[in-house]
């Protein structure tokens, strides 16, 4: 793979949104045959700077030769034919179509009359499947598959239309370990076949897993490339953010008191399609602890978080936050009894994105910033700047809106205002989920300063790194039900991975993933 | 309108802001009142007409001397009501349309009690009033009810409530309670219900008073109270507002009733204040107009005083254009027509004003990606 000339060469690329320069002065070449990481906080730039060479963005400077010819992509349309495929972390699929229809999407086969040859495109899906190792059934409809399948229609897509070059970005995100794994053999044949696979992530232990050379961005550059041989995680780590990080929070031995803050009794609670989501589910978090809940997305933890803040109701079983039990709850209330809630949707429910800052650290507080009906604006205004510089949130006044902050600053505004209010019962769901490494660190500081301050935190991630980092103790969900309730000392990863995979309890060999619904 | 005043309370905030904060929501209305103005001309340039004679003409019918000022007052009056009504339930993200059913039954009601209950007119006024805004708010809570406990789309049935209205105000007017008479109408009401009429030239009344009021009122609500606060954090992000611990179905309520009560209104100041009595088939559609209003002012209850004043200006000038020019008078509805087709494209493109020509045509490549700029993941 070291030998033979670049398959691209992007040089000096740079890109400005208005007042923004999204990408400085970013160099990068590609080689044939060879898994190129391109790794970096989020807002480094990574995804700009594939779209730009996808055709998707203009540049506004530098050079992209491919192929030793330059390029100029105005469109998607042009790279493509070109070679180059793009699979965005969001899949481009239309789910009521088959695999195949997926698949030859605007390349159809023909056969006379300008009639799709569909025997043809089943058969040449099937063979491209079986070429690559990605088994389909090419008649499937999308809809129904689960994420690792459609991800490889995406693959498979970018395949059919002859992609030489091939873009990940954050391939891995919607994955289990397994299908991760499966990604990466994938990727790995794809790479012998000749082909180059360039692969976004932000995720290290991927990066060093897999790729064969990587690139760091950092701030709209790339500030180093090097041979994956060369590199270590903590190496890496500090490349991105620029200092060292440690990687996993500096914490004591926690002292949880016998005192139970959240206490669920066998509850039950019915998903948006129907199913059992929760299945008679109990778990208790005890003051002074840190218990994360580990689990593939879509076994039941939205739902219990969402039955525990009072934005759903459970089918039977109840919900005790700080000794106040009831069946029901309503936000206001669980709000009322101690809970402090940082939701994994940002967006659409713990932040009002078109709101300024201040707006979003007042509403649940509202009563200390009012006297009888009225608003006291400029008090719950003061607290805002005051709670922006406590929390270090980057880039905000108070009357900044909300949507134009990054993730890891829109998380420390959740944050800051759920944290402040003296709630002894913290249920943080995906607390670093779209944050960089640099904020990541600094959250999960205060959640284990919430612990030491004999509060009790429950954490729900679907990464595995987070879910050591943080606990103290760790459980396990699998459809709807804790499947495993570990000390932290006494679990590793492979362990864990297993649980939330289901393997426990399927001796057989019965791949779990295939059987399993899945909810995005 | 909203931003200068709450910026106009905050002295942490730069005067640069403060200025951006005025220009802002101002522009999208200037610019689409200013297409319509360009589209009329060509209009009229198609049909042989001189625009700006015609332009001149028609600002001068709406608005030069008492005479013509008056009827444009007293046509802007009903539509501050309506528009009032609209912007109150659109900020809070409650798609309210009713606002003409709201305001017939609001006038129905005003029309009973202002010539069956005999009252001194100290006590007579605010009934009627009083029974209009109840008059209004029933009507406007069959969709809240609806909408709030049985999730039936809000739009829809407020729609639907406005034929529903007429049809039921024409039973009472002109069956069940007619006057004797040819007209289908009530019976006059007393001379103690009589809003005072001001002007020699139109009916004008003291119904404006109370149309600026509200404004003012719902003006203090929206920005200074916790309601307020709390209306508008629904409207932005009705899931944060729930998880945030406000009581979102009773806000809903609430927001629906006040706004189909001041619809009612409406009815009140034309029964009482226009008519004097309750007449059959009476509005020319402020309750529709009043859905232009509030677009135009983009909610802001100060911003609805301006809006319906050009529109009230508008029609008031229509018809001594139509006198002078013998254009039709309906051009006006174009010019309208034209600015609620500009302020929709708006509402759903994001219009960018402010922006040179050279970068709005990168811009409007970038556009076709979708990709927000800078955003890796989520």
């Amino acid at each position: 793979m070291e030998a033979g000339v670049d398959l691209v060469a992007m040089t000096h690329i740079a890109k400005r949104f208005e007042a923004l320069t999204a990408i400085h002065d970013a160099s990068l070449t590609i080689r044939p045959g060879e898994i190129h990481a391109l790794v970096g906080e989020n807002g480094a730039g990574k995804t700009t700077l594939m779209n730009i060479l996808y055709g998707l963005l203009p540049r506004d400077g530098g050079e992209i030769v491919l192929r030793g010819a330059a390029a100029n992509f105005s469109s998607p349309a042009e790279a493509i034919a070109a070679g180059i495929g793009m699979v965005h972390q969001h899949f481009k699929l239309a789910p009521s179509f088959t695999v195949t229809e997926n698949i030859i999407l605007g390349a159809e086969p023909l056969r006379g009359f300008n009639r799709i040859n569909r025997s043809d495109a089943e058969r040449q899906t099937a063979e491209l499947g079986a070429r690559f190792g990605l088994d389909l059934d090419p008649r499937a409809v999308v809809g129904s598959l689960p994420v690792g399948l459609r991800q490889r229609v995406e693959i498979l897509k970018a395949l059919y239309r002859d992609a030489e070059i091939l873009i990940l970005d954050e391939p891995t995100a919607v994955l289990t370990p397994q299908e991760t794994r499966e990604l990466f053999a994938t990727m790995r044949r794809l790479a012998e076949s000749g082909r180059a696979i360039i692969f976004i992530t932000h995720k290290l232990r991927e990066v060093l897993a897999v790729s064969d050379r990587v690139s760091v961005m950092r701030l709209g550059r790339i500030i180093s490339t090097e041979p994956n041989k060369n590199l270590t995680a903590e190496r890496l780590a500090s490349l991105m953010v620029g200092r060292s990080v440690l990687l996993r929070v500096s914490k004591a031995k926690a002292h949880p008191s016998e005192e139970k803050l959240l206490q669920v009794e066998g509850l039950t609670a019915i998903g948006d399609r129907g199913e059992t989501a929760v299945d008679n589910l109990s778990i208790a978090v005890r003051a002074g602890e840190i218990v994360g809940l580990a689990g593939v997305q879509g076994n039941g933890q939205d739902e219990l978080v969402q039955c525990i803040a009072g934005l759903r109701r459970p089918l039977s079983g109840a919900v005790a936050i700080c000794g106040r039990a009831a069946a029901r709850w309503e936000p206001a209330d669980s709000r009322d009894a101690g809970l402090a809630y940082i939701p994994a949707d940002r967006g659409r429910v713990g932040l009002s994105l078109a709101s300024e800052v201040w707006e979003n650290l007042s509403l649940g507080h509202l009563r200390s910033f009012s006297r009888g009906p009225i608003l006291l604006t400029e008090k719950a205004r003061r607290q805002a700047s005051a709670l922006i510089r406590k929390f270090d949130v980057r880039g905000a006044g108070e009357a900044t809106l909300a949507k134009s902050l990054s993730g890891g600053n829109q998380q420390k505004v959740q944050l800051a205002r759920e944290l402040t209010r003296g709630a002894r019962l913290v249920v943080a769901e995906q607390p670093s989920q779209g944050v960089d490494i640099g904020a990541i660190e600094a959250i999960h500081r205060i959640l284990v300063d919430m612990r030491d301050q004999g509060r009790a935190v429950f954490v729900i991630s679907a990464d595995i790194d987070e879910i050591f980092s943080l606990s103290d103790r760790i459980l396990v969900i699998y459809r709807g039900r804790i499947v495993a309730d570990l000390a932290a000392g006494e679990a590793d990863a492979e362990t864990i991975g297993r649980f939330m995979g289901g393997l426990h309890d399927r001796p057989d060999s019965e791949a779990p993933e295939h059987g399993r619904t899945y909810v995005q | 309108m909203d931003e200068l005043m709450s910026s106009e309370a905050a002295p942490l905030r730069r005067s640069a802001i403060s200025l951006r904060g005025v220009v802002r929501p101002l522009a999208g209305p200037a610019v689409a009142v200013l297409i319509a103005i360009v589209v009329g001309a060509l209009l009229l340039a198609a049909v042989g007409q001189n625009p700006l004679d015609v332009y001149v003409t028609l600002i001068k019918g709406g608005l030069v001397g008492w005479p013509n000022l008056s009827v444009a007052l007293q046509l802007t009056t009903p539509l501050i009501f309506t528009g009032l009504a609209v912007a109150m339930s659109f900020r809070a993200g409650l798609w309210n349309i009713g606002a003409e059913g709201q305001m017939l039954m609001g006038a129905l009601a005003a029309g009973i009690v202002g010539y069956a209950v005999s009252l001194p007119f100290y006590l007579h006024i605010p009934l009627c009033v009083i029974a209009a805004f109840l008059g209004g708010a029933a009507w406007a809570g069959i969709p809240a009810l609806l909408r709030v406990y049985l999730g039936v789309n809000e739009l829809v049935v407020c729609l639907m409530m406005n034929p529903i209205a007429l049809l039921l105000t024409g039973y009472v007017s002109a069956r069940a309670l007619k006057a004797p008479g040819p007209t289908n109408k009530l019976p006059d009401i007393l001379e103690t219900a009589i809003l005072p009429n001001f002007s020699l030239f139109s009916q004008l009344n003291a119904g404006i008073f109370i149309a600026l009021a509200c404004c003012v009122l719902v003006a203090f609500v929206n920005s200074a109270t916790l309601r307020g606060f709390e209306w508008k954090m629904i409207g932005l992000n009705p899931r944060f507002a729930y998880y945030g611990g406000i009581d979102v179905r009773k806000s809903a309520l609430t927001i629906f009733l006040l706004s189909g009560g001041i619809a009612g209104l409406a009815g009140a100041e034309q029964v009482l204040g226009v008519y004097k009595a309750y007449y059959d088939n009476f509005s020319p559609g402020y309750g529709f107009d009043g859905i232009a209003v509030a677009m135009l002012a983009k909610n802001s209850p100060i911003g609805v005083i301006l809006a319906a004043f050009l529109f009230g200006a508008l029609n008031g000038g229509s018809a001594v254009l139509q006198m002078m020019t013998g254009v039709s008078k309906y051009l006006v509805q174009v010019l309208q027509f034209i600015i609620v087709l500009v302020l929709a494209a708006q509402f759903s493109f994001r219009w960018r004003v402010a922006r040179p020509w050279f970068t709005r045509r990168a811009q409007r490549r970038e556009r076709g990606t979708r990709q927000p700029p800078l955003s890796e993941s989520e």
